[in-house]
C-alpha cells in the first residue's frame, strides 16, 4: 500500500503535533502540509525547534502529541515500510570516516533494501551527480566539508525517497559548495522529489524554497510563499537609516512617517500608506542627514522575522 | 611565570573535572595495590593463601583413627585451608565423602585436593596418607602441597605418641599406665632437671618436643618423620599437560584483553552518537535493537576470533593443547565472549559518556582480571574477595578454561561454568536493555 502512495496525496501532514523535552516545549501545537513537488523551507534560529520538527517527521523521535500524515497516512514510529518514503539528512555529517565513499554508500542503500546491479548504478549515477565519481575509493576522512556535505545528501537519496528532509545541510560549506549543493537539490526538486529544507539563513529560504514556514520557540510563526510571508509585512517596502550618533539623535522627528523598528546597524521605517517619499527627503534635508544613510529596500525574511518576534534571526 | 601558573590552574581545573582521569590516577591503582597487597601478603599479618578447599576422606581404622583426627583437625586449623567432610546426595542427605566421589570432583575439576586415609596395610607405629590434587593451578598446587606437608609432620608425631598412650593403657590398664607416666616424669626430671609433673602433662598429651622436628631439617630429624608419615602424592584428573604455566596464563591475558576489545567495541556506541549516526540509521528502516543486536553479534563474534586465535597461538609457542578437547574449547570461548559482550554492553549502557565508560571499563577490567584469576590463583587471596570472585566472569571463564585443558573436561563437566556465564550475561543485558530504554544514547 505504501509503495503505490498516489502521487496526489499529501507527502506530508502535521496536525497539532506537540513534543516537549522535560520543561521546554520544543514544538507547540504545529500543523501543516505539504503539497507534492515542494520545496517547503524551515526557517528559524537556532533552537526554534526545525531538528525537533525533522526528527519527529523522520520518525527517530515520536510525538507526544498530534498526529503526523505521510502520504495520508498516520505515520507509525514501528512501521519500517513508511520509513522507505522518506529520505533524511541530518545536520552533521553521519557518515563512517573510515570507509569509502562507495562503502558508505552502499551500507546505507542496503539499508533502504537496495541491492546488487540497482544498487551499484545508483551509487555510481550518485556519485557522478555530487561530482565525486573519482573519489569513490577514498575514505570519507580524506574528503573537504563540501564533499562530506554532498556525500551526507546522496547517502540518504539513494533508494530515490518521495520526501527528502535536509536538516540544515549547509552548516560550515563554503560559498562554492553550497551552491553545489543547492543546484543539485534543485534537480531533485525538478524531478519530483517533495523538500523539506530548514535553515537558519534566509538567503537560503528565499532562494530554495517555494513555501516558507517561520518557526520560533516551537511555533510556527507564519507559513506561506515568499510573497505571501512579505505580504503580511505591514508595508511593502522598508527605508533603512544607518545608525549613528547624528541619525541617532534626529530619529524622533522623523517618527510620524510610520513604524519604526530598531536593529543594531540601522533605524528600520515601515512607511504608513500616506507617506510621500518626497516628505521624508525634504525632512531629511531639513534635519542635515545625507541621502547616503538612507537605503530604500524590499522587505525581507529578516525583516519579517523581527516583526513577528521582535528580534532578528541572528540574535534569537 | 605567571602564565605558567594560570595553565597550571586550567590544567588541575580540568583534571578535577575528569572523573576518568581521577578515576585511572587514584581508584584504579589503590584497588589493585590492595589486591596485590593481599595476594604477596603485604598488608596482611599472615602471609599465603586461605581458604583452598580440601577433601579429607577416613577409611583407617580404629589404631589410626586419632592420628588421623589428629591431622585433619591440624588441616581444619590451618587458614590456608577449607576442609570438607562431607557432601549431599540429589535427595540433600549429607554424608561422609568417598574417595570414588572426591576422584570424581578431582577428575571434574569441582575440587583441586583431597587426603586420603586409606586402610593401613601393616601394624606399624606411623601412618600413610594420600594426598591427591588436580595441579590445573600449578603455583596453587605447590604452595598446597607444601602446607599440607608441612600440617601433617606437624601434627603426626603428637598424633601418634597419644595415640600410643592411649592403646598402652587400653593394654596394661588405666592405673598401671599412670603409674608408668609418672615413673617415667619422674625419671626424666631427675636426670635431665625439670617440673616432673609438667613433664608428665606433656607425656600424656603425647607431647615429647617431636613436633619440633618438623622445624629441624636435618637428616636425621627428616628420616625419623618418614618412618612416622608416609604421604604419597597422586595427579587426578590431569592430562598430560606440556606448558602448565603457559596454558593458565594464556587463558587468562586472552580474557583480559578480549574485555578491553569487547567494551571499546560496547564504546563506539557513544563515537556514532556523536558523530550523529544514529540520526540517519534510525531515519532508515532501522530498529534501536537492530543497532544493539549488531554491536552484540560483532562482539560475540569478534571475541570468539579473538579468543580462539589466541589459543592457537598459544598452542605454536607454547605447545598448549588446544585440539583434543577444541568442541569443549569453542563452547567455553562462546559463553565467554558472549559475557564479555554483555559487559561491555552494560559499560555503554550505565555510562554517560564515552570516557567515563573507558575508565569504567578499565577499573572493572583490571579488578576483575585480578580477582577473577587470570592474574593468579583466586586462593592467593583474602575469603571475601574469593566470594567476590566467583561473581565475575573471568573466574567462570578461566574455571572453563582450565577444565577444559587440564582436565579435558567432557561438555557435562563445563555446562554448569557456561551456563553461569550465559546467565550472567543474560542478567546483564537484561540491565543493559532496562538502561537503554531509559537513556539517552538514541537521542
Amino acid at each position: 500500500m505504501i509503495e503505490t502512495a498516489s502521487l496526489t496525496q499529501p507527502p506530508l501532514a502535521l496536525r497539532e503535533v506537540s513534543k516537549r523535552y522535560g520543561s521546554i516545549l520544543a514544538l507547540d501545537r504545529v500543523s501543516l502540509a505539504l503539497e507534492q513537488g515542494e520545496f517547503f523551507g524551515l526557517l528559524g534560529p537556532n533552537g526554534a525547534g526545525k531538528t525537533t520538527f525533522m526528527s519527529l517527521v523522520a520518525g527517530i523521535r515520536s510525538p507526544d502529541s498530534g498526529q503526523i500524515l505521510l502520504f495520508d497516512q498516520p505515520f507509525e514510529h514501528r512501521r519500517l515500510d513508511q520509513r522507505k518514503l522518506l529520505g533524511f539528512v541530518p545536520q552533521s555529517i553521519a557518515l563512517y570516516e573510515d570507509l569509502d565513499a562507495v562503502e558508505n554508500l552502499r551500507l546505507f542503500g542496503r539499508l533502504y533494501g537496495l541491492r546488487g546491479r540497482l544498487l551499484e548504478e545508483r551509487i555510481g549515477e550518485g556519485l557522478r551527480a555530487v561530482q565525486l565519481f573519482d573519489r569513490r575509493a577514498s575514505a570519507v576522512k580524506t574528503f573537504s566539508g563540501g564533499m562530506r556535505r554532498r556525500l551526507n545528501i546522496l547517502a540518504s537519496i539513494l533508494h530515490r525517497p518521495r520526501l527528502l528532509l535536509c536538516d540544515e545541510p549547509t552548516v560550515g560549506v563554503d560559498p562554492q559548495s553550497r551552491n553545489a549543493i543547492f543546484e543539485y537539490l534543485e534537480d531533485l526538486n525538478r524531478d519530483g522529489m517533495t523538500i523539506v529544507y530548514s535553515t537558519h539563513y534566509m538567503e537560503e529560504a528565499t532562494r530554495l524554497c517555494s513555501r516558507i514556514g517561520i518557526i520560533d520557540h516551537g511555533k510556527v510563526l507564519a507559513l506561506g510563499t515568499l510573497d505571501e510571508l512579505l505580504g503580511e509585512l505591514p508595508a511593502s517596502e522598508q527605508i533603512r537609516v544607518a545608525r549613528n550618533e547624528t541619525t541617532a539623535g534626529s530619529i524622533a522627528e522623523l517618527r510620524h512617517f510610520g513604524e519604526w523598528a530598531e536593529t543594531q546597524e540601522a533605524f528600520v521605517l515601515s512607511p504608513s500608506p500616506e507617506m510621500r517619499l518626497s516628505e521624508f527627503f525634504a525632512a531629511l534635508e531639513r534635519l542635515r542627514l545625507s541621502y547616503r544613510l538612507v537605503e530604500v529596500e524590499r522587505p525581507t525574511l529578516e525583516d519579517l522575522f523581527l516583526h513577528l518576534t521582535g528580534n532578528s534571526l541572528r540574535d534569537s | 611565570m605567571r602564565q605558567t601558573l594560570v595553565l597550571l590552574e586550567k590544567e588541575f581545573r580540568l583534571f578535577a573535572k575528569d572523573r576518568t582521569a581521577i578515576s585511572l590516577t587514584f581508584l584504579v591503582p589503590a584497588v589493585l595495590i590492595y589486591i596485590f597487597g593481599h595476594v604477596f601478603g603485604i598488608n596482611r599479618t599472615e602471609s599465603g593463601p586461605t581458604g583452598i578447599p580440601i577433601a579429607v576422606v577416613k577409611q583407617v581404622d580404629e589404631a589410626h583413627a586419632n592420628t588421623a583426627d589428629a591431622i585433619i583437625a591440624a588441616l581444619d586449623r590451618e587458614k590456608s585451608f577449607r576442609v570438607l567432610r562431607t557432601s549431599k546426595d540429589a535427595s540433600g542427605i549429607e554424608h561422609s565423602l568417598t574417595e570414588p566421589e572426591v576422584r570424581r570432583m578431582l577428575t571434574d575439576g569441582d575440587l583441586r585436593f583431597a587426603l586420603i586415609f586409606p586402610e593401613q596395610t601393616n601394624a606399624s607405629l606411623g601412618i600413610r596418607v594420600r594426598f591427591l590434587n588436580n595441579p590445573q593451578n600449578e603455583i596453587e598446587t605447590q604452595t598446597a602441597t607444601g602446607l599440607v606437608q608441612k600440617t601433617v609432620f606437624t601434627s603426626v608425631p603428637q598424633a601418634i605418641f597419644q595415640s600410643l598412650q592411649e592403646q598402652g593403657r587400653r593394654f596394661v590398664g588405666s592405673a598401671a599406665f599412670e603409674k608408668f607416666d609418672h615413673d617415667l616424669a619422674v625419671t626424666i626430671a631427675r636426670t635431665f632437671g625439670g617440673d616432673p609433673a609438667e613433664i608428665e602433662k606433656q607425656i600424656r598429651a603425647g607431647d615429647f618436643g617431636l613436633s619440633q622436628l618438623t622445624t629441624n631439617d636435618s637428616g636425621e630429624a627428616s628420616n625419623f618423620l618418614d618412618q612416622l608419615v608416609k604421604i604419597d602424592s597422586e595427579q587426578v584428573g590431569v592430562r598430560e599437560v606440556k606448558n602448565p604455566q603457559a596454558t593458565r596464563s594464556v587463558g587468562g591475558w586472552a580474557m583480559m584483553f578480549l574485555l578491553f576489545a569487547l567494551s571499546g567495541a560496547a564504546t563506539s556506541l557513544f563515537d556514532e552518537k556523536k558523530a550523529g549516526m544514529y540520526q540517519r540509521l534510525l531515519a532508515a528502516p532501522v530498529r534501536r535493537t537492530h543497532i544493539l543486536w549488531s554491536k552484540y553479534l560483532f562482539g560475540v563474534i569478534l571475541g570468539l576470533i579473538q579468543l580462539v586465535v589466541l589459543f592457537i597461538a598459544g598452542h605454536f609457542l607454547y605447545g598448549i593443547d588446544i585440539m583434543s578437547n577444541f568442541g569443549n574449547l569453542l563452547l567455553v570461548c562462546l559463553a565467554a565472549a558472549i559475557a564479555c559482550v554483555a559487559f561491555g554492553m552494560l559499560l555503554a549502557a550505565v555510562a554517560p559518556t564515552s570516557a567515563a565508560a573507558s575508565g569504567l571499563g578499565t577499573f572493572l577490567i583490571l579488578t576483575m582480571s585480578a580477582i577473577g584469576g587470570a592474574w593468579f590463583p583466586t586462593s592467593f587471596m583474602p575469603e571475601f574477595i574469593q566470594h567476590l570472585s566467583r561473581l565475575t566472569i573471568v573466574y567462570w571463564a578461566m574455571d572453563g578454561f582450565l577444565r577444559v585443558l587440564y582436565n579435558g573436561a567432557g561438555m557435562l563437566a563445563i555446562l554448569p561454568g557456561v551456563a553461569i556465564l550465559l546467565g550472567m550475561s543474560a542478567l546483564v543485558t537484561l540491565v543493559s536493555i532496562w538502561r537503554f530504554k531509559r537513556g539517552q544514547i538514541f537521542d
